[in-house]
Parts: C-alpha cells; sequence; structure tokens
C-alpha cells in the first residue's frame, strides 16, 4: 500500500505539499508542533496515495522522509 | 639562469630565488601568485621548477585569489605558499585574518616595496606594521620572520614552513626589495625540521572518520570567547619559545642601535667603525618580529644608557621598541622613508651625535 | 510488498534540519546535491568549499569534509584544494552574490582555466542572508531594500546572466540553468547537477549550474507565490537550458 511518512518536527509549515499532491491527500493538521508551526498530516483513508514521491521532492525541509510505493 | 642548488655547495644566488628554492627543498607542493615587483622572480621560478616536478602552480587571477588558493591547498594538509608585496600584500588581508582564525599552516613571503598606495619598487621596511599588526579584522597575529642576508632567506624559509605547521598559524617571511635582488653566496642544506602530523586535522574526506569543517563562523558569544582564548594561548606559545634575535657586541655598550631586514647590515658595518673609534656601540636585530624580542630589550635597557632604532619607514618598529624598553631609557629614531638603506657614514654621525653626554 | 521509492540521503548529517526560512528552495538544492554524492558514491572523496551568505551553513547540513571561504574566495578555495588532490571531488555552493557579485572573478577564472571542480549556484534575485537588498541578479524593476522604486538601468545597471557568460569560457565543460519552481523542474534541476559533478570526474573541465530559487521571506511571498514569480518573473529573463554540454 502505497504511502508516505511525515517527520513532524521538520515541518516548517509551508505547505508546498498540500498543493503537490496529486490526490490532494496531505492537509493542514490541528496539531502543533515544537517551533509553533501548524503542521501537515497524510489523510488517506481511501488507499488512494500513488506514491509518486512529488510531496517528498517539493519539500524543502526533509519533512517527508519516506515514500512507499505498491 | 639560477644555480642549482645542491646540498653543501656554495652558489651566487638572488634573494627571491633563494626563498623560491628553499620552499621547493622544504616540500612545498603548490605555489600560487601574482605578478609584483621586486618579487616576480619568485612566480618565475615557481613556474618551471613546479611543472617540472609535478607539483602545483596556478598563475592566480589576483592576489586575493592566490591567498585564498593557498587556504584550500593547506586545508589538505599539503605545504603551499604564496608570495607577493606590500600593496598587493593589502589585498591578502581579509584571507590572513582567515586563515588565522582557521589555524591553517599558510606560508607567504612580503618582498617591501615603497609605498603608501602604488608607491615605488625601491626597496622599503614600510610593511612592518602591515605584518605584525596587520590589516585584516579581529585580534590575530602572524608569525613573522625577517631575514637580513640572502643566506638567511633560505634558513628562514624553511623555519616559516615549519612554524606554520607547528602552531597552525600563517607565517611570514619578511623580505624588502633589496634583499629580493641582490645576490650573495649562499649553501643550500637539507630541510633541518621534522614534518608535522596533519592527520588530526587535515580535509581529505570523510572517510572512515566523521566529517570535517574548518571555519571560523562563530554565531555564539560563548564558543567564540572560548576559541580567542584558546588561540591566545597558543599565542603564549609562541612568544615563549620561538623569540630569535641577532646580537652584535652588545656585552659592554654603552648605546645600542636595533634594525631589522636588511638595515641591519649597515648598522653593523657602523657599529664596527663606531668600536675603532673607541665607541662602545652594540647593534641588535630582532629576527622574529612575532614573537617580538621584548624580554630581552627590555633587559637590555637595564645595561645600555641610550637605544636608536633605524628602518627605512617613518617610525614603525620603533614602537615595539618603545613598548619593550617600558621608558627605562630614551628611544630615538632614524629612519628615511623610502630607498637604500641609510648609509654607514650617515649612521656614524648619527651615533657619535647622539652618543654626545652619554 | 510496497517498496520505498523516496529517502533522505545519506550523505546528509543524521537527523539533520535545515535553519532556511520556510518554504525556501536552498533545502530541495541541498538535498538533491546529496542525493547526487549518494548516487555517484562521492561522499567519502569530496571536500567542499562552502561561501558566505545563506549558503554558508552547508557544512551543517551534508556530512562531508568542508572549508568555509571569505566572502566570494570558494573557487580560489576550492582551486587550492583540487590542485592540491587531484584526486578528491571538489565542489563549492554558492548564491548568486557571492558567484556572480564579490566572487565574479574567481568565478570566471575558474571556468577560464578549466578547474576541474563542480560549481552550484543558487539565483534568488537577492541577498538574502542579510535582508533582501538589490544584487547582481536582480530582475528590472524588481523592488529591494536597496532599491526601492525598483531596479532602474540608470542607478543599477543589468542583471547577470550567469549561465550563459559561463558557458562562454572555453575551459567549461557543461553549464545549465535549472529552476526548482516545480517537481518537474526540480528532477532536471537534479540531472543537471549530477552532469556538473560527472564532467570533473571524467576530468573534462568546469562544471556548472546555475539554480532559479525561491526566497520567500525578502520577496514577502508565500513559498507558492514565490514559485509562480520563479516562473513569470524569472524565467523569461533567466531562461532554464544547458548551454554548453561537451559530452553532449
Amino acid at each position: 500500500m502505497s504511502h508516505i511518512v511525515i517527520d513532524e518536527k521538520r515541518c516548517k509549515a509551508c505547505y508546498l505539499c498540500v498543493n503537490e499532491c496529486p490526490k490532494k491527500l496531505i492537509k493542514i493538521s490541528n496539531k502543533t508542533n515544537n517551533l509553533g508551526n501548524r503542521i501537515v498530516e497524510f489523510d488517506d483513508p481511501e488507499h488512494e496515495c500513488l506514491g509518486c514521491a512529488m510531496c517528498a521532492t517539493r519539500c524543502p525541509d526533509l519533512a517527508i522522509t519516506e515514500v512507499y510505493k505498491g | 639562469m639560477v644555480a642549482e642548488c645542491v646540498t653543501g655547495k656554495k652558489v651566487l644566488m638572488k634573494g627571491n630565488y633563494a626563498i623560491a628554492n628553499a620552499a621547493i627543498k622544504a616540500g612545498c607542493q603548490c605555489y600560487f601568485g601574482y605578478p609584483i615587483t621586486p618579487q616576480s622572480e619568485i612566480g618565475e621560478f615557481m613556474s618551471g621548477k613546479m611543472q617540472e616536478l609535478g607539483r602545483a602552480y596556478v598563475s592566480a587571477e589576483s592576489e586575493l585569489a592566490a591567498i585564498n588558493m593557498v587556504i584550500g591547498a593547506v586545508s589538505t594538509g599539503v605545504k603551499a605558499m604564496s608570495s607577493s608585496s606590500s600593496c598587493a600584500i593589502s589585498l591578502m588581508q581579509e584571507a590572513l585574518s582567515y586563515a588565522t582564525a582557521d589555524q591553517l599552516p599558510v606560508v607567504l613571503v612580503s618582498v617591501m616595496r615603497g609605498g603608501p598606495g602604488l608607491g615605488n619598487i625601491y626597496p622599503s621596511q614600510g610593511d612592518y606594521n602591515q605584518a605584525t599588526i596587520g590589516g585584516g579584522n579581529g585580534d590575530y597575529k602572524l608569525i613573522v620572520l625577517a631575514p637580513s642576508t640572502v643566506q638567511e632567506c633560505i634558513d628562514l624559509t624553511y623555519k616559516a614552513f615549519y612554524l606554520a605547521f607547528k602552531y597552525k598559524n600563517p607565517t611570514m617571511i619578511l623580505a624588502d626589495g633589496l634583499l629580493g635582488q641582490m645576490m650573495e653566496p649562499v649553501e643550500f642544506y637539507d630541510y633541518p625540521y621534522p614534518e608535522i602530523d596533519t592527520t588530526s586535522w587535515a580535509l581529505s574526506g570523510a572517510k572512515d572518520r566523521s566529517a570535517r569543517v574548518i571555519r571560523s563562523y562563530a554565531p555564539l558569544e560563548e564558543n567564540q570567547c572560548v576559541f580567542l582564548d584558546n588561540l591566545f594561548k597558543k599565542y603564549e606559545l609562541i612568544e615563549q619559545n620561538e623569540v630569535e634575535y641577532e646580537e652584535y657586541m652588545v656585552d659592554d655598550a654603552d648605546f645600542v642601535v636595533v634594525a631589522f631586514g636588511s638595515m641591519f647590515r649597515n648598522v653593523k658595518s657602523a657599529v664596527k667603525l663606531c668600536r675603532e673609534k673607541g665607541l662602545k656601540v652594540g647593534a641588535f636585530r630582532p629576527i622574529t618580529l612575532y614573537p617580538f624580542p621584548s624580554e630581552r630589550l627590555n633587559s637590555l635597557a637595564d645595561k645600555v644608557k641610550k637605544i636608536l632604532v633605524t628602518e627605512i619607514n617613518m617610525g614603525q618598529m620603533v614602537r615595539d621598541v618603545r613598548l619593550a624598553v617600558n621608558g627605562k631609557v630614551p628611544v630615538l629614531f632614524k629612519g628615511k622613508g623610502v630607498g637604500a638603506m641609510i648609509d654607514v657614514e650617515t649612521l656614524v654621525e648619527e651615533i657619535e651625535k647622539q652618543m654626545g653626554g652619554v | 510488498m510496497a517498496t520505498q521509492v523516496f529517502s533522505i540521503p545519506k550523505s546528509l548529517k543524521k537527523d539533520v534540519k535545515y535553519s532556511f526560512c520556510p518554504g525556501c528552495d536552498h533545502g530541495v538544492a541541498v538535498r538533491l546535491v546529496a542525493e547526487c554524492l549518494d548516487e555517484l558514491g562521492l561522499k567519502e572523496n569530496t571536500i567542499t568549499a562552502t561561501s558566505i551568505g545563506c549558503s554558508v551553513g552547508l557544512y551543517d547540513f551534508i556530512d562531508i569534509d568542508a572549508i568555509e571561504a571569505p566572502h566570494g574566495r570558494a573557487l580560489a578555495v576550492a582551486t587550492g584544494v583540487k590542485r592540491a588532490n587531484p584526486d578528491k571531488f571538489v565542489f563549492t555552493y554558492q548564491g548568486d552574490g557571492d558567484f556572480a557579485s564579490i566572487g565574479w572573478a574567481e568565478s570566471m577564472h575558474s571556468a577560464f582555466r578549466g578547474e576541474k571542480l563542480s560549481a552550484i549556484c543558487i539565483n534568488n534575485t537577492t541577498y538574502g542572508m542579510t535582508g533582501g537588498q538589490l544584487g547582481p541578479t536582480t530582475l528590472l524593476g524588481q523592488v529591494t531594500t536597496t532599491s526601492p522604486t525598483g531596479r532602474n538601468i540608470e542607478y543599477y545597471g543589468y542583471p547577470v546572466k550567469i549561465a550563459e557568460h559561463i558557458a562562454l569560457s572555453e575551459g567549461t565543460a557543461f553549464s545549465a540553468r535549472v529552476s526548482l519552481d516545480s517537481v518537474a523542474n526540480i528532477r532536471k534541476a537534479k540531472a543537471a547537477i549530477k552532469k556538473a559533478f560527472e564532467v570533473q570526474m571524467k576530468g573534462l573541465g568546469f562544471g556548472f549550474v546555475e539554480i532559479l530559487s525561491s526566497c520567500p521571506t525578502n520577496w514577502r511571498m508565500s513559498p507558492q507565490q514565490a514559485h509562480e514569480r520563479v516562473r513569470n518573473e524569472m524565467m523569461p529573463i533567466y531562461k532554464l537550458g544547458v548551454y554548453k554540454d561537451i559530452t553532449a
């Protein structure tokens, strides 16, 4: 099952990934990390993730640390 | 044609070629430079010799680039050098400050010419302050060695490489246009110092060890204070261990003439003439301009009545002599802006005049 | 069974956290450099000369030997490292101010000499770390803290087209301009960096990549808007492409 892993501590809330995901599976959460940033979360109840890694490629802060496909 | 430098064989050689040959014999692997009179022979000689030996030579786009290339090369533990003169040494001040902060064994030859500004190509000692005080930012010191003969150009070039690596500090050989251009008989010998191990700090690629960073950026106040405290502990050590000077007939002297570099040659002759006239005169020459032989000068001031400092500048080293003597005896100054060393007759006259009443 | 298609490059330091502003493309560029070092197996044989500006922190992020050059002198320092150690892989990572203003002589002459070095230059049309002043690449009309009414030719002259100039040198083996405004362009950027590294490895000459990047903080834009600016305002002037490739 395709999915991504987010390192919440690294997220700086630029939200570039939110716009990048072709399936709109990354959302702005209600959580805040130790940097004071309202972080993103991966929300894929229907297992739509393609494992395309566009989010990780776009993320400027290495906050999306792993992407799995298949 | 430069004479071949066979160990133990006496040859006639220019100061600039002596420095270049000594650097090669000291194991200098890289030379980076930009032409400027009166030291261009160093780069000219190196361009052929380094290629012949399969070592590195770069005709840099500027002195700014040249000294930074030296920084790059020595950061990997390799012996490297540049040479230049007065107004172009000015261009290198930033890099010297960095190299000091980075604790890198840069070797730089400065063959002084007239200044300020473009000045002229006559000999000068006008860069004593530039060498010992420096024009770079922050608290730092260069080790500064000042030869007064062509033979000493060899001796002190060897020593410069050794001290630079021993203390991981930029080291300057401060010569002048006279010394660079004149020929004297010299004798070469093999590099006499032990090779210093650089494997604990040199950059070589982070293989089987963690990555190394050579940097001076220290964003935290506390870290920078600790760094400077340690840097100055190193300077204390250099001041304890490395002071070098030459004395001539000072034992019973009432009057001592202090000079460095080429100027000391005439001072010695003047002292000899004064002795023939029955005047109790001696001469003193700092060989290391940093560390300066302050302690020895201070103790000499206990025995002599007056000190005369002579320099081919408007009075630079005289300040260090005054600081060393700390008011014990009058420290007089006889200088000349630029050009030929003050001649022996003038010196004798000056000494006789100043000794009146001693 | 799912296969891993993305991971943090091994050449980056463990648990690295960038100090760049949110949305800054420097983070992507550093990651691409690390990915290339990984893929070409260069990490243990590399020495980098970093520059001054936002790019200085490279040595805090990438796990390789590094020396911090004075402002503008990265390629001179790198030349010294490489000439003393021809078997090492040596690259610089510089901003446009460092590379194309204060360091222009060192940059151009490294290319003229055909130094076997690779240079990466981040072009974000401003001096970022000092607070967004006019730089060599600031676009005509662009408002910065030192061009309050926009860059005009009379006062400031023209912006520098770096990749084109580097390509003119006979010592240059590869020169390209890439952008990080989209995922597709990020992938092309990585290919260009790899090429600039490979020409050094093959001893062919100077390898150069100019990377168009965003600076949301000093442009006073959201990260998303900043990428639109790269696309709409920078790319028409700073055209993407390979300007020289002697292997092609």
